[in-house]
């Protein structure tokens, strides 16, 4: 990286390292391999930070800070001391601040210097230098927004109804897959995937292998479904954008797992880098008193470890793309969900990429 | 490019702390074949549990009482 083009910066000039402008950042292809921004994200399990905790994260090709002060309170920060750049994950948990290690400036949650101990009264004090996302916890999971340096301030987020509804209860399956973020999403836009790649499971033997879809709008996206059947195996997806990019989907259950019908599937795929992402599961059930117990007794015992079979054959099945696999591809009218969501993401990147 | 101080998260059991118990996995197996039989309410599961001869916690046959308290301590 070159430095003789970028403008100086005085120590205590308020700039914000997000606004500091990073060559390449901002391209549509970058955009597209990273992570759309101005929106929200999952970004890990809530309990990777326990209280007085501390955890670095790599996200949409970021580097990142959180922590936990001893009340529970969670802050995130770009892992870049505002002094020269040392890895914040590298200092102290000072309880309600993280000292760098390397010249002990002192970073609070809010990304503001709260003290410089090796010049005390240094006009970086009160400064706020660091970028220090905003945070949601929900469903055993912390969320984040992500906005570009014009669009701080986080945009309205809806949280799935599945993880604030009382009368539904879920698990969160998280795990980290050797593919691009995209493909993980994909691979949710096509239901049609079930009936063959898990049709040696536990909930998905059933059904026809052949099938039409057809996308259906919704306000807040788009259900893609067959249009002959439903119920039977994985049928439809419903692709909900609320602030945060998530799917809802169902897959039934056999009778063994008792009544409350079929499991649903709250998803998320959230960009660790080009090559790499998150991805996030509620597996829930709309079940109360005896009922839930008796599934959350079930599951914790037995089909956790049959759910887990399922989603590594997805994983198997992803990372084993080759990253070039959709520029040579042969479309048919299953992958209408797909070829949907892929056109609506590249369509975001480029307009993000030009600032519209 | 993968860092070498990543490591792939991939845990299978994410929703308990500990492997359960014989007596966890045996129960877990019983209820699913009660309702694999059809049994999907609390009068019709209870019986079958009876019938498959394993006790509830206190050695007597299981009543819904017992089993809703049993489930809300494995379950909650
Ligand atoms: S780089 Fe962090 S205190 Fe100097
Ligand atoms: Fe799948």
């Amino acid at each position: 990286m070159t430095t003789d083009t970028a403008t100086p910066v005085r120590p205590g000039t308020p700039v914000r390292p997000s606004e500091v402008a990073r060559p390449g950042d901002r391209t549509a292809d970058r955009l597209f391999a990273t992570g759309i921004r101005n929106q929200w994200y999952a970004v890990c399990p809530s309990d990777f930070v326990p209280a007085g905790g501390m955890k670095r994260l790599t996200l949409l090709g970021e580097e990142w800070l959180l922590f936990r002060r001893a009340d529970g309170t969670l802050h995130m920060l770009e892992d870049r001391c505002p002094h020269r750049g040392a890895r914040l994950s590298l200092g102290k948990h000072l309880g309600d601040r993280i000292a760098c290690w390397y010249h002990g400036v002192q970073v609070d949650g809010t990304g503001t210097v709260a003290a410089v101990p090796g010049l005390p009264g240094c006009n970086l004090e009160g400064k706020q230098l660091v970028a220090a996302p905003h945070l949601v916890e929900t469903g055993g999971a912390i969320l984040a927004y992500f906005g570009d340096s014009t669009h701080a301030e986080p945009v309205p987020l809806t949280l799935p109804e599945q993880l604030t509804d009382p009368g539904t209860t879920a698990f969160l399956c998280y795990a980290e897959w050797n593919v691009n973020w995209r493909y993980a999403v994909e691979n949710l836009l096509d239901p049609m995937h079930g009936s063959f790649l898990h049709r040696d499971s536990h909930s998905m033997a059933e059904g026809q292998t052949t099938a039409r879809f057809r996308i259906r709008e919704t306000e807040r996206g788009f259900f893609f479904e067959k249009t002959d059947q439903s119920g039977v195996n994985f049928d439809w997806v419903e692709l909900c954008r609320t602030g945060v990019d998530w799917v809802d989907l169902t897959i039934p259950y056999p009778p063994t797992a008792g009544p409350g019908g079929p499991f649903g599937i709250v998803g998320m795929a959230t960009p660790i880098d080009e090559d790499r992402c998150a991805v996030f599961f509620w597996r829930y059930r709309k079940v109360t008193g005896w009922q839930r117990d008796t599934w959350r007794f079930l599951y914790r015992t037995l089909l956790e470890d049959r759910h887990w079979e399922v989603l590594e054959q997805d994983r198997v099945m992803l990372e084993d793309l080759r990253s070039d696999a959709d520029q040579a591809e042969n479309l048919y009218q299953h992958d209408l969900g797909v070829v949907r969501v892929r056109r609506m993401y590249r369509t975001e990147a480029e307009a993000q990429a030009t600032g519209s | 490019m993968t860092s070498p101080t990543h490591a792939q998260y991939l845990d299978p059991h994410q929703s308990r702390t500990a492997e359960p118990t014989p007596y966890e996995k045996k129960l877990a197996a019983e209820i699913e074949e009660v309702f694999g039989s059809g049994a999907h309410d609390l009068p019709g599961l209870v019986a079958g549990l009876n019938a498959r001869d394993l006790p509830a916690p206190d050695g007597s046959p299981w009543t819904e009482e017992t089993f809703r308290t049993e489930m809300r301590r494995l379950g909650a």
